[in-house]
């Protein structure tokens, strides 16, 4: 990919841009046309949609609700929402089959450097055959780019399990896969007031609804435990075999509500639950209902795409680097050559490091 | 002077569209397109804006008044605003699928520039 034998391997794009003259008259072109359209749009002094008014009349008499947005969403408009939460739902099945490891899967990240910490533990000075030795060390290098240099000087100790088995005032950077103490602390305390705060939003804020935002913010709370905490703190709960089941529960029970609705009340999403006083936990019906498959869905469907995308990492294409690999034309025979050229053998970060 | 709203989400529209069309790298790409994402936000809330309105919350209305007063009232427009929040959602998703794409091109070639991926070429 790069001439030189010492150059960063690092997957690299050209810095010019394509063919941006072409870009110019083509989006100038289509710019024009959108302003003509933008300019023609009703302005802030025209009349309220028919729709949006009669969302306006029904929310409080039909639906038991004050938030006639949330009556839009999971009420008079919901297959539109039930059509977006499974198109998040394919996306994170897309993601999840497009990520999927070779290696058998039990978490979405982290199997390599648990492996790894093992290893060290057991036999601190094992001397693997070469090629897996190049493997790891490319890999570490991969990790971390400044411990290349010094690697043999300071002798890895393996990290403890649980960040908070590290001794504290150590003069390096704390091992585990973890933060300083102050980030633990921090991100634990954070934690409770946040998880409190999306459950309010989904069950309680004013009505129901809030569905969407309170799966973000705890798909948000799941995230900061695992950068502050590190995966192993995490991995209990994610995990595909809890996450997957629980997202699907979530879309089970959004169809559950609306075909309920189709066969009680002869229209899909139509309310079939007693109507509870406004402005309470129970008010807006199957609102709620709905709304709480939201959270269950956008939850896990975010908490897994973003670990799947995660856990790609340790998955890079095996370098045949016998240059047989490169089948395709002339455009990439500069680089090829390079690669081959600097390093026959063991791996495509070997030149690099050397 | 909503038009003015309206024009800058075409600006950013347009702006994530060059990007789209003229970047080689993939990374940027994706940069791009979340770009065209953002922009219809900023065109759908503006849209659903009125002038002096409330939000379509059917709480505390003036006093005198009822709810259902509210309910006819000068509000912005609700079935806009859940539009936003689909689009803000489908606008995950798909980054998601888009950024997976790319680790896995970035995985498979060895590259993030568009040009180093030829296969598909005929």
């Amino acid at each position: 990919m790069t001439d030189a034998a010492d150059a960063p391997v690092e997957p690299v794009a050209s810095a010019d841009r394509h063919r941006p003259l072409i870009g110019v008259v083509i989006v100038g072109a289509f710019a024009a046309v959108l302003a003509i359209g933008l300019c023609a749009l009703p302005r802030e002094r025209a009349e309220l949609p028919a729709i949006a008014r009669e969302a306006m009349t029904i929310a409080l008499p039909q639906w038991g609700t004050t938030e006639p947005v949330n009556e839009i969403v999971y009420g008079s408009r919901g297959f539109d929402t039930f059509g977006e939460t499974f198109l998040l739902l394919a996306a994170v099945v897309s993601v999840m089959t497009l990520g999927r490891q070779r290696e058998t899967r039990n978490e979405y990240v982290g199997e390599a450097s648990a492996g790894l910490a093992e290893q060290q533990r057991d036999d601190p000075h094992s001397r693997t055959d070469s090629e897996e030795g190049e493997a790891r060390q490319a890999e570490e290098r991969e990790q971390d780019d400044s411990s290349t240099t010094d690697q043999e000087s300071r002798e890895p100790e393996a990290a403890p399990d649980d960040a908070d088995d590290d001794p504290l005032g150590q003069p390096a950077p704390e091992r585990a896969a973890g933060m300083t103490v102050i980030v633990r602390v921090a991100a634990r305390t954070a934690a409770v007031p946040l998880s409190v705060a999306a459950i309010y939003l989904a069950a309680w804020g004013y009505s129901p609804g809030g569905g969407f935002p309170a799966g973000a913010a705890l798909a948000g709370v799941i995230l900061l435990l695992y950068t502050a905490l590190g995966h192993r703190a995490v991995g209990k709960v994610v995990r595909p075999t809890v996450l997957e089941p629980l997202e699907l529960f979530g879309a089970a029970a959004i169809i559950a509500v609306g075909v309920i609705g189709l066969l009680r009340r002869g229209s899909l999403f139509a309310n079939w639950v007693r109507l509870a006083e406004p402005e309470t936990i129970r008010s807006g019906g199957t609102l709620q209902l709905f709304s709480a498959g939201e959270l269950i869905e956008v939850g896990t469907g975010l908490t897994i795409a973003i670990f799947a995308l995660l856990g790609t990492e340790h998955d890079w294409t095996p370098d045949e680097s016998g240059g047989d690999q490169s089948s395709d034309g002339s455009d990439r025979s500069d680089g090829s050559d390079g690669s081959d050229a600097s390093q026959p053998s063991g791996g495509h970060r070997q030149g690099g490091g050397s | 002077m909503i038009v003015a709203n309206y024009l800058v989400a075409g600006a950013v529209l347009c702006l994530g569209l060059f990007t789209v069309l003229t970047q080689r790298n993939l990374i940027k790409i994706v940069l791009g397109l979340s770009l065209m994402e953002s922009s219809t936000y900023l065109l759908l809330v503006s849209l659903a804006y009125r002038h002096g309105s409330t939000a379509p919350v059917l709480l505390s209305p003036p006093k005198g008044e009822g709810q259902t007063a509210l309910a006819h009232g000068n509000v912005a427009d609700p079935v806009l605003q859940n539009f936003c929040l689909t689009a803000i959602v489908i606008g995950v998703a798909i980054t998601a699928v888009f950024l997976t794409v790319v680790v896995r091109l970035a995985q498979h070639y060895r590259s993030i520039d568009a040009d180093d991926i030829r296969d598909l070429r005929g």
